[in-house]
């Protein structure tokens, strides 16, 4: 498992070097004509919209940006990316190359994949000629090239990061279970007080790749497209899980919550012992906003868990690319994403290079207050790469027909 | 006399000009759904250029119907669309035949503006909160009463029958029906009915059941199979309510629509026509349903079944029928709660603490509230005028063809699914996707067939008489209608009015697809937030959905008290 890691580590490397080389001729004067062509121009923004706090982080971003360079941000609240996916591939098989509806895209993972091999995405990388790229290092973070072991090809700029959290109320459950045979254990003995979002849902998929790398020891086939064979054999054991699982879940398995935000509400409301979240901060800022109660804590698995990195994608047919670059390069910069790292605002991790940062800004992160229930970086540093994001439409597929059919 | 003559063929030129735009903004109104057809037949035939696919084959075809628990989820649509079609039917009967002409029934309508208005996911988020295992009732009697410290691992929505699903479309569909039934009645003598009924000895049920609703039911025909139709394919309120392994096949289907693997959109194509297919049969059973109702209502009546000791049962069942009515209120409560309350956890009944804090992001669905209400009132009174238009120039022409009279309720029979995909790469290839005009446009074609079916009988009700003499005393078309038709019609009018602001207010999917984003509306906003499971943002949403609509009710209720008032016993159609 180890050599695994550190053969995609050096292999993200080396897509990331290559990158750098073949896209640094974008200069810094190109970023001016930019600036020039973006003002007074209005970004309509999708991202999902079904989070308070994140659509308040974007509403602080809308303000700076009008001051600072008189760009109009709007945010169109998504309840699904995909939906604004549709939207554009509506859009190209309309034939409409230029004035489209979406200007940036919150996206990652399979989205960005199939926005790529469809060709929804803008023709030319564009990321790296970012002036605030140089606060990133693909070397302490190879995540920013690579979506979901999808290489970016510097066609989406980062944004945030994440990681699979656990929480449970330490009122309520001392010792939470530390692995997915640990969990297994744990449902077995309390039936109906476990559950996690239906599949497709983002983070219930996030859920079964967790539990599917833990079973297989992060087979290396996880990290290549998927063939019959390979999925066969590799989730053998996450069904079989599943399957001693399912009749001591949540409502014995014949319900399960939409998504996590749902997930996290029937841990507030006792109807279940644990959570899942995709952000560390997560449990922290709903104690916060007394969606939790105080004694809820979060942990993670001990071989690590699930973390990926989230982009900001610009696609074919914008109406305001320029502007569009340029709300992707303030994204970027230190002073917007140490907002969004502070936990009482959003608490996404940043994306930037500590070591690549003034001492003042770096100041400003270390600052960070932590949040009662978020982990420290140090017990967070156990992380598990994402598969080759083939593996999730068979993965959901699977799931659907065994546990959703009705049978 | 060749003046005369040219005079009337300058006339019979007018009429042929005015019938054909008649005909056309007829056509125009029916032409997305056909538009929005296209665009979902070709890709269900595989043929989608934008994703390479140029040829035709079965291949989404079969995809499509190797769907798992594509049987089941079928059946559970067809179940629950009919069923509650059927209960709402049967509740409207109940309320009628008990409280018609009597003091109650004031009461009872005054409450149904309000009712309608209430948006469809705020009922299903307030039955939840209600009735999940750690809802409000289960918080009311823990842990003194069943000494659950931990809510209990059974749950009662939602309930894998979908029963859950029925009380809330009942919840949301009885009010509408029911005033529509009022409509329909306000054209029958119906105190003379009545007592023709009891002289004969007649109890109160079986004069309704043979008599008076026959009459009633078949005016309001049309709206119930357009309430079958949208229970049928409903899908914000099956998010919270329906069961999800598998679930309801309008869920399924824009499931395909919004997958992350872009070619799962030519078998989800498929899957709108065959929601489309689910639709006919369900509208084919219900008309059989009907057939045989009225074999045993005719049977009844040969016999001659007073059936007196049936009005007791109708006492009961009345009581019985409040009660979805009662969780479409408590879901209204459950919601204003939550938007104030700070720290609920089980099993405590009530709230720790009281907090504006949601509130204070009002400023920020301001703009969504202000759309919201320019769409409504746009949409609703450029379909006054049209309507008004077809009933001075075109009501025969409407009447005598069948095709004309399709194309206007085309957009309520078609599921809203099934032509939503196709019509939004149609106004997109136009290029006026995302744009206010377009979404008035669409808004419009749903709230013209409601407000045709509230004008059209009133209309024609209407005592021409007055209209004679006003003319005779020389008054112009323009002149008649204001001093004359819109005083008499008043109360329907604003019937019409206050239908086509719920119904623009309450579109969702129309909304999100044809305005792309770039015009959203305090209702997507509201679905958003209450899926995202935050019940204080939701719940402030959610109340401020319904203000447009209450306040709009509350204006044309003072418009009428203090304006028109004086006409009341010249209508017979009213609102309040």
């Amino acid at each position: 498992m180890q050599n695994n890691n550190l053969y995609h580590t050096t292999c993200r490397i080396l897509i990331g070097l290559c990158l750098t080389f073949t896209v640094s001729s974008a200069n810094a004067d190109d970023f001016s004509a930019i600036q020039k062509a973006a003002k007074g121009q209005t970004v309509y923004f999708n991202a999902w919209g079904g989070d308070t706090k994140i659509n308040n982080y974007i509403n602080w971003a809308k303000k700076a940006l009008l001051d600072q360079h008189d760009i109009t941000l709007v945010h169109v609240k998504l309840t699904d990316t995909a939906s604004a996916v549709s939207r554009i591939l509506a859009e190209k098989s309309a034939g409409r190359i230029t004035g489209g509806s979406i200007d940036l895209l919150w996206v990652n993972g399979e989205n960005f994949s199939a926005m790529k091999r469809t060709g929804l995405l803008q023709d030319l990388p564009w990321v790296t000629s970012l002036p605030n790229w140089q606060y990133t290092d693909s070397r302490t973070l190879p995540g920013i090239l690579s979506d979901f072991a999808e290489p970016t090809n510097g066609k989406e700029s980062p944004w945030g990061r994440a990681q699979l959290v656990f929480s449970y109320d330490s009122a309520r459950l001392q010792t939470p279970p530390n692995s997915a045979t640990e969990l297994a254990d744990y449902i077995a003995k309390n039936p109906g007080r476990f559950t996690f979002p239906q599949p497709p849902d983002f983070i219930g998929m996030s859920f079964l790749k967790q539990i599917l790398i833990e079973l297989s020891g992060a087979d290396t086939a996880l990290y290549q497209p998927v063939t019959e064979t390979s999925f066969a054999a590799v989730t053998a054991p996450l069904w079989n899980w599943l399957d001693t699982a399912k009749p001591n879940l949540w409502r014995s398995g014949r319900a399960y919550p939409a998504n996590y935000p749902v997930l996290r509400q029937l841990l507030g409301d006792s109807e279940i012992d644990i959570a899942i979240a995709f952000n560390p901060a997560d449990a922290s800022a709903a104690i916060a906003r007394g969606e939790l109660p105080s004694t809820v804590r979060t942990y993670i698995h001990d071989g690590g868990t699930l973390a990926n990195v989230h982009f900001l994608a610009i696609p074919f047919n914008a109406s305001a690319p320029a502007a569009a670059k340029l709300v992707a390069n303030f994204m970027l910069s230190p002073k917007a994403q140490v907002r969004k790292a502070d936990p009482t605002v959003w608490g996404d991790p940043t994306v930037l290079a500590m070591q690549k940062l003034s001492d003042t800004q770096r100041m400003t992160f270390t600052k960070l207050p932590r949040g009662i229930a978020t982990l420290s970086d140090v017990d967070l540093g156990q992380t598990l790469a994402e598969p080759h994001p083939s593996w999730v439409s068979r993965l959901e597929a699977a799931w659907i027909k065994r546990y959703a059919s009705g049978n | 006399m060749p003046a005369v003559i040219s005079r009337r063929n300058i006339q019979s030129q007018q009429n042929i000009a005015i019938s054909a735009l008649t005909a056309v903004t007829i056509l125009l109104f029916g032409l997305p759904v056909l538009l929005g057809l296209i665009g979902i037949i070709l890709p269900a035939m595989s043929y989608f250029p934008a994703l390479g696919k140029t040829s035709f084959s079965s291949n989404a075809a079969q995809q499509f119907l190797a769907t798992p628990g594509l049987g089941l989820a079928s059946w559970l649509s067809l179940k629950t669309g009919l069923l509650a079609t059927c209960v709402s039917v049967c509740g409207c009967f109940i309320i009628l035949a008990a409280f018609s002409i009597s003091p109650q029934m004031a009461k009872l309508r005054r409450l149904l503006g309000p009712l309608i208005a209430i948006p469809h996911s705020t009922i299903a988020i307030g039955m939840v909160f209600l009735l999940a295992p750690s809802g409000w009732l289960m918080r009311l009697l823990s842990p003194s009463l069943t000494g659950f410290e931990q809510p209990p691992t059974w749950g009662l929505v939602p309930d894998p029958y979908g029963l859950a699903l029925v009380l809330g479309l009942v919840a949301k569909e009885l009010p509408f029906l029911l005033l529509l039934s009022l409509s329909a009645s306000a054209t029958l003598p119906l105190p003379r009915l009545l007592a023709i009924g009891s002289g004969l000895g007649y109890g109160r049920f079986s004069t309704w059941a043979l008599i008076v609703f026959p009459l009633v039911y078949r005016q309001i025909k049309l709206p119930v199979i357009a309430v079958l139709v949208f229970s049928l394919s409903v899908v914000d309120m099956a998010l919270f309510l329906a069961p999800s392994l598998p679930p309801p096949l309008a869920v399924l289907v824009l499931h395909g629509f919004h997958d992350t693997d872009l070619g799962n959109r030519l078998p989800a194509s498929f899957g709108a026509l065959w929601q489309i297919g689910l639709v006919l049969i369900a509208i084919i059973l219900w008309r059989l349903f009907e057939i045989s109702a009225y074999r045993v209502i005719q049977h009844y009546r040969w016999l001659g079944w007073r059936a007196q000791s049936a009005d007791y049962l109708l006492r009961f069942l009345s009581v019985v029928t409040i009660v979805p009515v009662l969780i479409g209120l408590i879901g209204l409560v459950a919601a204003l709660t939550w938007s104030v309350a700070r720290g609920w956890f089980f099993p405590a009944a009530f709230p720790i603490g009281i907090s504006l804090v949601h509130w204070q992001d009002m400023a920020s669905y301001l703009p969504l509230i202000i759309n919201s209400a320019l769409l409504a009132i746009s949409a609703t009174f450029l379909s006054v005028g049209v309507v008004f238009l077809w009933l001075y120039h075109g009501k025969n022409l409407i009447r005598k063809n069948y095709l004309l009279q399709a194309a206007i309720y085309l957009p309520l029979l078609v599921p809203q699914i099934s032509f939503l995909f196709g019509l939004q790469i149609g106004l997109s290839w136009l290029g006026i996707d995302g744009t206010w005009p377009a979404l008035i446009y669409i808004h419009m074609v749903f709230v013209l067939p409601y407000i045709w079916l509230v004008l059209a009988p009133a209309f024609g009700e209407m005592d021409l008489r007055h209209d004679r003499v006003a003319s005779s005393l020389g008054l112009g078309p323009i002149r008649r209608f204001f001093r004359v038709h819109l005083p008499l019609l008043a109360m329907p009018i604003s019937t019409a009015l206050f239908i086509g602001f719920a119904v623009s207010i309450a579109l969702y999917l129309p909304t999100i697809f044809v305005g792309g984003g770039r015009i959203s509306t305090i209702t997507v906003e509201a679905v958003s937030l209450a899926a995202s499971g935050s019940r204080g943002p939701a719940g402030v949403a959610a109340i401020l959905q319904i203000l447009v609509p209450l306040i709009c009710y509350g204006v044309i209720w003072l418009l009428i008290k203090y304006r028109f008032s004086q006409f009341a016993n010249m209508q017979k159609n009213s609102l309040t």
